[in-house]
């Protein structure tokens, strides 16, 4: 019997979208599903697990759980996994679930994939569409082996559905023997706006075109009004322009938007990778043969700091 | 303190990469040292340089691979393993973290610094496997570290929610994210230098494994097609006066595209 257990992402009280994603995907497709919630307070998630169609919710809710370690969440994960008789883990994509899965499938001696786009399954039987070599490649994998599955998905492989009100059969998790080898002592946010760049509909981007710290604030409004996340380049990031947790590439966020803004942005292979997936790009340049303008729907040959006052004013008029 | 840094030769990414019948045309491919493993050599001898110690290179892969340890050593790694065995070839990160946690145990390394991913499967699973399989704690993904003494070192790490700041008991393993550190360059004087550095070639067998525990043959996943990426083709650009050039694209924003709807 094949059983999937999906690792629940949480912020600030609420599961997140990639989460949703992954239940909604199982549940209409009638894989048996279980889900896992990790951290401190978080017991209160496992019914809207449950309306997403997870059987059964294990939770391992500890203060000692407050932060993410590879050690404590990969021996929560294990536990749960062994409870559930799960055949399949599946983690979504984040620099937590990036760390988490291999680390999971090296402690359960499972197989791991990363960074699904796409899976095709039938029962146990799983083919995973990928990106690879800066997303100038699709690679099909598939698993050789029998035995426990470990794949991490992007989020956007899958649409929401919506919940059912359904409350959770729950069962409690033993907070995980902390060996204390990793001590998480604080966690520096630094957002970078108030919208999530992984949840935001619209991404608008600077790179180093943007010249410094004033060339972010010219283009932030921008961001604002149209509700979008900001993100930046590494160039912006490295001169401290702009928090780390900014930054779109295979660094950085991942981002797959209906419009992306890249504003000074040249387009390097790594940049490219982590917003070439977005519905419809638009760049602002002043080169016209910066890479960025291949992908490019709609593009500006312009100096940003011309543009962007009056694509501010303009979207002003239509966005109230 | 004695560090092991695990390094990959790859295929060059910054070319234009072909797929035909379903896999990569190699034919005039260029391979080079994974860009995330110069930033763990890069660590390496910057914590070598303050706290003493030797930095010691490995790979596994075809001779071609030799290259990129050599440039390793010319950075300024003190001697490398090569572990060139037909036997690995269609390696999984599985089976590479199998192999690398054999030659670890040759050793006693207070660290492992791998790069946080490979650029030619951007996969990252090697670092965090052969953590689990020596039973060390991971750090992935570090942008900062700072020895403090007594066995310990304190890191950072770009976490999902900002930046964690770690204090980490050694041994570890760590994996090195590009905004670690910027790498060195080779000097002529490393270079010539780098040729008198010992390397130990192995074969699989010298690690205690059979060739069926390695390669395709021991692989847990396959990579049975390879796809050009969804198609992405360039759109309408517009050249000229800002003030115009905006508000066609405004147009367009709002009419073809209807982003405001
Ligand atoms: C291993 C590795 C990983 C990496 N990961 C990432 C990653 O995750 N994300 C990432 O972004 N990069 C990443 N990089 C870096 C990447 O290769 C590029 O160096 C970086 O993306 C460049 O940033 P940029 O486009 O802002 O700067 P630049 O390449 O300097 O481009 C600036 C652009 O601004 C334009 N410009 C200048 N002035 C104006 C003006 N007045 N008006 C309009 N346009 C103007 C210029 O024409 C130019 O195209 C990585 C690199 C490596 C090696």
């Amino acid at each position: 019997m094949s059983k999937i257990l999906v690792v629940a992402d949480h912020k600030d009280g609420e599961v997140r979208k990639p989460t949703l994603e992954l239940l909604s995907h199982t549940r209409g497709a009638g894989l048996s599903t279980d889900a896992l919630l990790i951290g401190q307070n978080v017991k209160g998630l496992a019914d809207t697990l449950a309306g997403h169609g997870a059987g059964t919710v294990y939770v391992a809710d500890d203060a000692s759980l407050q932060y993410f370690s590879a050690d404590t969440y990969a021996a929560a994960v294990a536990d749960a996994a062994a409870k559930a008789q799960a055949t399949q883990i599946w983690i979504s994509v984040s620099e937590t679930g990036k760390a988490l899965g291999p680390t999971v499938a090296g402690r359960m001696d499972a197989a791991f994939v990363g960074d699904a786009q796409g899976l095709e399954i039938e029962g146990d039987n799983v083919t995973v569409l990928r990106p690879a070599m800066a997303t100038k490649v699709m690679q099909k994998v598939r698993f050789a082996k029998a035995g426990v599955k470990v794949i991490t998905v992007r989020s956007g492989a899958f649409d929401v559905q919506p919940a059912d009100a359904k409350p959770a059969n729950v069962v409690a998790l033993p907070a995980p023997n902390s060996n204390g080898r990793v001590v998480v002592k604080s966690l520096e946010q630094e957002e970078s706006g108030e919208i999530d760049l992984g949840d935001a509909n619209i991404v608008v981007s600077v790179g180093r075109g943007v010249k410094g710290p004033d060339g972010v604030e010219l283009v932030r409004p921008l961001a604002k009004r149209l509700g979008a996340g900001f993100g930046a380049s590494r160039a912006v990031v490295d001169s401290g322009w702009m928090p780390y947790n900014a930054q779109v590439g295979q660094t950085g966020r991942v981002v797959t938007p209906d419009v992306y803004f890249a504003i000074g942005v040249s387009g390097a292979i790594q940049h490219l990778a982590g917003m070439s997936g977005s519905k419809l790009i638009v760049a602002v340049n002043k080169d016209p043969d910066a890479p960025i303008f291949s992908v490019a729907d709609y593009g500006i040959v312009g100096d940003l700091f011309k543009v962007v006052p009056l694509l501010i004013e303009e979207v002003g008029k239509v966005k109230k | 303190m004695n560090i092991l840094v695990p390094v990959k030769s790859v295929i060059d990414v910054e070319l234009n990469i072909r797929v035909r019948d379903g896999r990569v045309v190699e034919d005039g491919m260029n391979y080079v040292l994974n860009k995330w493993d110069e930033n763990a050599v890069e660590a390496a001898l910057v914590l070598k340089e303050s706290q003493g110690g030797e930095v010691t290179v490995v790979t596994v892969g075809p001779d071609r691979s030799g290259e990129a340890l050599r440039k390793t050593l010319a950075m300024g790694a003190d001697k490398a393993v090569h572990v060139n065995d037909p036997a690995t070839e269609g390696s999984d990160a599985h089976g590479f973290a199998k192999i690398l946690a054999k030659v670890a145990a040759r050793g006693a390394y207070d660290l492992i610094i791998t790069g946080k991913q490979a650029q030619d499967t951007d996969m990252g699973g090697t670092g965090p496997l052969l953590a689990a399989m020596l039973d060390l704690p991971l750090v992935a993904g570090v942008i900062a570290i700072e020895p403090q003494g007594a066995g310990k070192l304190g890191i950072r790490r770009l976490g999902q929610f900002g930046t964690e700041v770690i204090e980490l008991a050694l041994p570890a393993l760590i994996t090195a994210s590009d905004s670690l550190n910027e790498p060195r360059l080779a000097s002529l004087r490393g270079i010539m230098q780098a040729k008198k550095k010992p390397m130990e070639v192995l074969k699989v067998a010298d690690l205690g494994l059979s060739a069926g525990d390695v390669g395709s043959a021991g692989a847990r996943i396959q990579v049975v097609e390879y796809l050009p990426p969804p198609a992405r083709s360039a759109g309408k650009k517009f050249e000229g006066d800002e003030a115009e050039t905006t508000a066609q694209v405004m147009n367009l924003l709002t009419n073809e595209a209807k982003i405001f709807a």
